[in-house]
Order: structure tokens, then C-alpha cells, then sequence
């Protein structure tokens, strides 16, 4: 019960208080009375907006994996991309001037899911508040840089994008505040969180209730939140910080019911023009903790027996790439070469424990501002263990030819 | 050393160094009151993908771009409507 007022109260404080802010900002009798004019005429029904925009991504992708040293059979598979797929169309809803509905749901070849649900509300300077299905904000590499028109590879850096999963209800405040000549941010969300997986497979590991089978049982919600500074006054440098604790444990059960997760994001964002050249760099460092738990021992000789393990997954990518935007020959301009290097390390000790390197290089052509053509050749390497023992060792490489649109 | 270290470093130090050089050296100092729509344009847009050409959409659709925008790049209110009235070609 007190947890539930808590809740309500915070909630409750979040929508009041910038409705205060509001009110107390407009005190000013006459421009309030021609603001509120204005916001009344915006907000009746010939001020609907609607517009469609979204994105596709296809493309093909050539395979050659070796498992502990030994070639698959045929030596290269060759296949058009059911990883990298994407048709997302997205649809916005502006109601005059200071609401927007955004709905983006996304086909992936397999199933359609949603990656945006949700109605912001934008209040005032520095104070957006939203509400419904979002991305978290947690670095910044699934709410910015995940759109494969935006990305400059083929594909996600492994365990960055989708760890910890990306997408969740709740309600989210966030603005952007002057500081001097620098700027500022903040975003913080609430939402309803994980649970610890403990199937005997991926025991220890985090999923997102939603749509995967599980309920959330635990009537504690998760906090998200980022903030980020940008130092130089022409906005080229962003680096961010975010945080996420939430309890992933499952009521009903009592030996994970206090599990808590913890985790840590740096994010950077850099662009320079050097000459002709602009330069854009990108990188991203994830920590995940979950609490430490006692798992039922799956190897047969100790049944009856549990195990645990240090469960902590870190990840991270950096990218860097280059365009020579300001030069004359305008086919030579449309040119983007692309690196970038991602590790991705999951528990010590756990029965899905890995370390993961991906290595992509990627020659990019930009038809448009918003499509592009992208030749990445990336390699993946990947060695597995279980409860400590090292397991097989796999080495591909990938040569992906993709297009991707935003329209 | 492993050459996984090696890399790592490599980004490590690329991602660290070259922004902090340029806080010494590149640091204009300008608030955004002083600065123009067009210019506003330029710096922030690129942030994440390619700056969209002023043709892309109609007004009343940049409107609505201007709140998606405002709300992933966390943009001030003033920055978002310069950068608005700009694109409309105001
Ligand atoms: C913080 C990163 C970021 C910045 C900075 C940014 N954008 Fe975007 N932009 C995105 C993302 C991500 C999308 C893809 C839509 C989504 O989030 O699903 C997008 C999509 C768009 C689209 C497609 C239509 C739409 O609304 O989705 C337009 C147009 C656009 N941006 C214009 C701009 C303009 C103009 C600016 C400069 C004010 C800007 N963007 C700055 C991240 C950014």
C-alpha cells in the first residue's frame, strides 16, 4: 500500500508540478490572455496534424563462419538479410502546438512489434513530459543511432542495442536547458521494468516482460534517466551519463523476489570539420549488475545442488567515421568511409557466458540526406564457456550490401 | 599485449583525446540568442544524421518535426522554434 502511494505521489507530482510551473510562468495578464487565445485556436480541430513518415532497411548479406576451426558447409552462404530487415512506418499526430502523438510500429520479418507508442506533451522550455511505450533513455545508441538510415554500418554493435532491452511503458520527463553557452539535458523515465530470467538457459539474464511470455510481478517500477552536457558552444561534443535501477525479481518466487538490477551508461558524441572533411565519432559503455542469486544446479550429478556467479554483463562500441562533405566533386562527396569496433562480455561463471568482438568497416553512399547505401564488411568472433568451462569458438565474417530509407 | 587490448585502447584514447583537444582549442564562446536560425540548423541537426535540406517538408510538417526533433535532441524551446521558422523559410 505504501509502495502504491508512493507511486501515485510521485506521479502526481510529475504531471502538477509543471501545470504549476505553467501557471506561474503566465502571470502576465495580456500576452496570457493572447497566448491563450492563440493556444485555443491551435487546439481546435482544424490544428490536427498528421503526417507519415518511417523507415525501411533491406539488403544482402555473404556469410563464412568457422566453428572451432572448422569451416561450415557450403564454405559462404549467400542470402538476403533477415537481421538487418527493418519496415517501420511512423506515424506522427501533432495537436496544435504542444502535443504529438508518435506511433511507430516495425516489421522485422518475423513479427511486428512497436517501437514507439506514446503522447508527449511539451510544457514548457525544458520540460517535455511522455507517456505510453518509448525507448529508454539509457545511452544513446537505441533512442539516436539505431534507425538504419542513421546508422553507418549494417548492422547493431552486439550487446550495446538491445542490452538492457530497449523499450518499455511508463512516463518520461525530459528538456534541454541553456547554460551560459554551454547546454544541458535531462531525461528520466518510469517504467515498469525487467525480470530475471531463470529458465536453466539463460539464468541470471534480464528480459523485458513485454511481449516475452513473462508478467511483471513485482509492483516496483524501474528509473531510467540520462543526462548529458555539451561544453562547446557549437553543440559538436555531447557526452552523456545515464543510470537504470530497477527490482527484477519475481514476487511468486521466493528465491529471486529481492533481485535488483544496476546499471551504467557513458555515452560521447563528437563531430569536427577537418577541412573538408567531417569527422563524427560515436562510442557508448554499458554496465549491467544484477544482484547476486542462487540458481537450481542443471547438470544432473549435482541435482538438488544451485550455483551463482558474478552477474555482470559490460559492453561497449566506438565508431568513427569520415565524409568530405565540403569538397566540390559532388559524387566524391557522398562518400562516408565507416569504422567501428564493439566488445561485448556477458557473466563469468554463467551458462551463457561470452566474449564477443565485432570489427566493422563500412563504405557508405548517400543518395540523400535520409538514404543511403551501405558496403560493410564486418567479422565476429565469439568465445563461449558454460559455468566457467570454455565451449565452442566461432569466427565469421560477413560481407552486407544494404540500403535503408527514412521517408 | 593482446591485440584486443590494443584496440581497445586505441578507441579509448581516439574517443577521449580528440574532443578534449578541441575544448582548448576550438571553444567559441556564442549563446544561442545570438545566433541564427540557419546556424542553429547546422550544429544541431548533424548530431545524429545528415542536416535535412529546408525542401524536404512542408511548414506545417516541419512544425511537427520540430516537436519529434525538439524531443530527441532536447532542444531549448527557442532553438527548436529558430531552427522551425528557419526551415519554413521565415
Ligand atoms: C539526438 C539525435 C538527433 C538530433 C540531434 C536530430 N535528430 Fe532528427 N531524427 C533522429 C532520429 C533517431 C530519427 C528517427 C525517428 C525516430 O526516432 O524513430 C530522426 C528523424 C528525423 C526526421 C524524419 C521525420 C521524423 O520526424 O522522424 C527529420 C525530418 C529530422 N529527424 C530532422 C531533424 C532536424 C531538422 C534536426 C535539427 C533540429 C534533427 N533532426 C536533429 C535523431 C536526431
Amino acid at each position: 500500500m505504501k509502495k502504491v502511494i508512493t507511486f501515485f505521489g510521485l506521479a502526481l507530482g510529475i504531471v502538477l508540478f509543471p501545470a504549476g510551473a505553467k501557471i506561474f510562468a503566465q502571470s502576465n495578464t495580456d500576452s496570457t490572455l493572447y497566448k491563450l487565445q492563440q493556444e485555443v485556436n491551435s487546439l481546435k480541430s482544424g490544428e490536427n496534424h498528421f503526417m507519415v513518415a518511417g523507415l525501411t532497411t533491406f539488403g544482402f548479406v555473404s556469410s563464412s563462419i568457422k566453428t572451432n576451426g572448422k569451416l561450415q558447409n557450403p564454405a559462404r552462404t549467400n542470402s538476403f538479410d533477415g537481421d538487418n530487415f527493418e519496415f517501420s512506418p511512423m506515424m506522427l499526430w501533432r495537436h496544435g502546438k504542444k502535443l504529438l502523438l508518435e506511433f511507430e510500429p516495425s516489421f522485422d520479418g518475423n513479427q511486428i512489434g512497436v517501437n514507439w507508442a506514446c503522447a508527449s506533451y511539451f510544457v514548457t522550455n525544458g520540460l517535455i513530459i511522455r507517456a505510453g511505450y518509448f525507448v529508454l533513455p539509457f545511452g544513446m545508441y537505441n533512442k539516436r543511432l539505431a534507425a538504419g538510415w542513421i546508422d553507418k554500418v549494417a548492422t547493431d554493435p552486439i550487446g550495446v542495442a538491445d542490452l538492457p532491452p530497449a523499450s518499455d511503458w511508463g512516463v518520461e520527463v525530459e528538456g534541454g536547458l541553456q547554460l551560459g553557452s554551454m547546454k544541458a539535458s535531462y531525461d528520466v523515465a518510469l517504467t515498469t521494468g525487467y525480470q530475471i530470467v531463470h529458465d536453466g538457459a539463460q539464468d541470471g539474464a534480464l528480459q523485458n516482460p513485454n511481449g516475452s511470455g513473462l508478467t511483471d510481478n513485482n509492483n516496483n517500477k524501474m528509473v531510467t534517466g540520462r543526462v548529458s552536457l555539451l561544453p562547446i558552444a557549437n553543440s559538436s561534443l555531447e557526452i552523456g551519463f545515464s543510470g537504470q535501477y530497477g527490482n527484477v525479481g519475481d514476487t511468486n518466487d521466493s528465491l529471486y523476489k529481492n533481485a535488483t538490477s544496476m546499471a551504467y551508461a557513458v555515452d560521447l558524441t563528437y563531430l569536427a570539420d577537418l577541412g573538408p572533411l567531417l569527422l563524427n565519432i560515436k562510442g557508448q559503455y554499458n554496465v549491467i549488475n544484477v544482484s547476486k542469486q542462487a540458481f537450481p544446479s542443471t547438470d544432473s550429478t549435482s541435482a538438488g545442488k544451485t550455483y551463482t556467479f558474478s552477474n555482470t554483463t559490460t559492453s561497449y562500441f566506438g565508431q568513427v567515421s569520415l565524409r568530405p562533405v565540403a569538397i566540390h566533386n559532388k559524387i566524391l562527396r557522398n562518400f562516408e568511409l565507416a569504422f567501428r569496433y564493439t566488445d561485448f562480455m556477458t557473466p563469468k561463471g554463467s551458462l551463457w557466458e561470452q566474449n564477443t568482438t565485432q570489427t566493422s568497416i563500412g563504405l557508405d553512399y548517400w543518395l540523400s540526406w535520409r538514404s543511403i547505401l551501405k558496403l560493410t564488411y564486418e567479422t565476429v568472433n565469439t568465445n563461449n564457456f558454460k559455468l566457467g568451462k570454455a565451449g565452442d569458438v566461432t569466427k565469421a565474417n560477413y560481407i552486407y550490401l544494404q540500403y535503408s530509407v527514412q521517408f | 599485449m593482446k591485440t584486443k587490448t590494443i584496440k581497445m585502447l586505441i578507441v579509448a584514447i581516439a574517443i577521449i583525446a580528440i574532443p578534449l583537444s578541441s575544448l582548448v582549442t576550438g571553444c567559441v564562446s556564442a549563446k544561442v540568442a545570438a545566433k541564427s536560425g540557419s546556424q542553429l540548423w547546422s550544429e544541431n541537426c548533424r548530431r545524429c544524421h545528415n542536416t535535412p535540406p529546408a525542401n524536404t517538408f512542408s511548414g506545417e510538417q516541419w512544425e511537427t518535426v520540430g516537436l519529434h526533433m525538439q524531443s530527441r535532441a532536447l532542444l531549448t524551446d527557442l532553438e527548436r522554434d529558430k531552427i522551425v521558422n528557419f526551415l519554413k523559410g521565415e
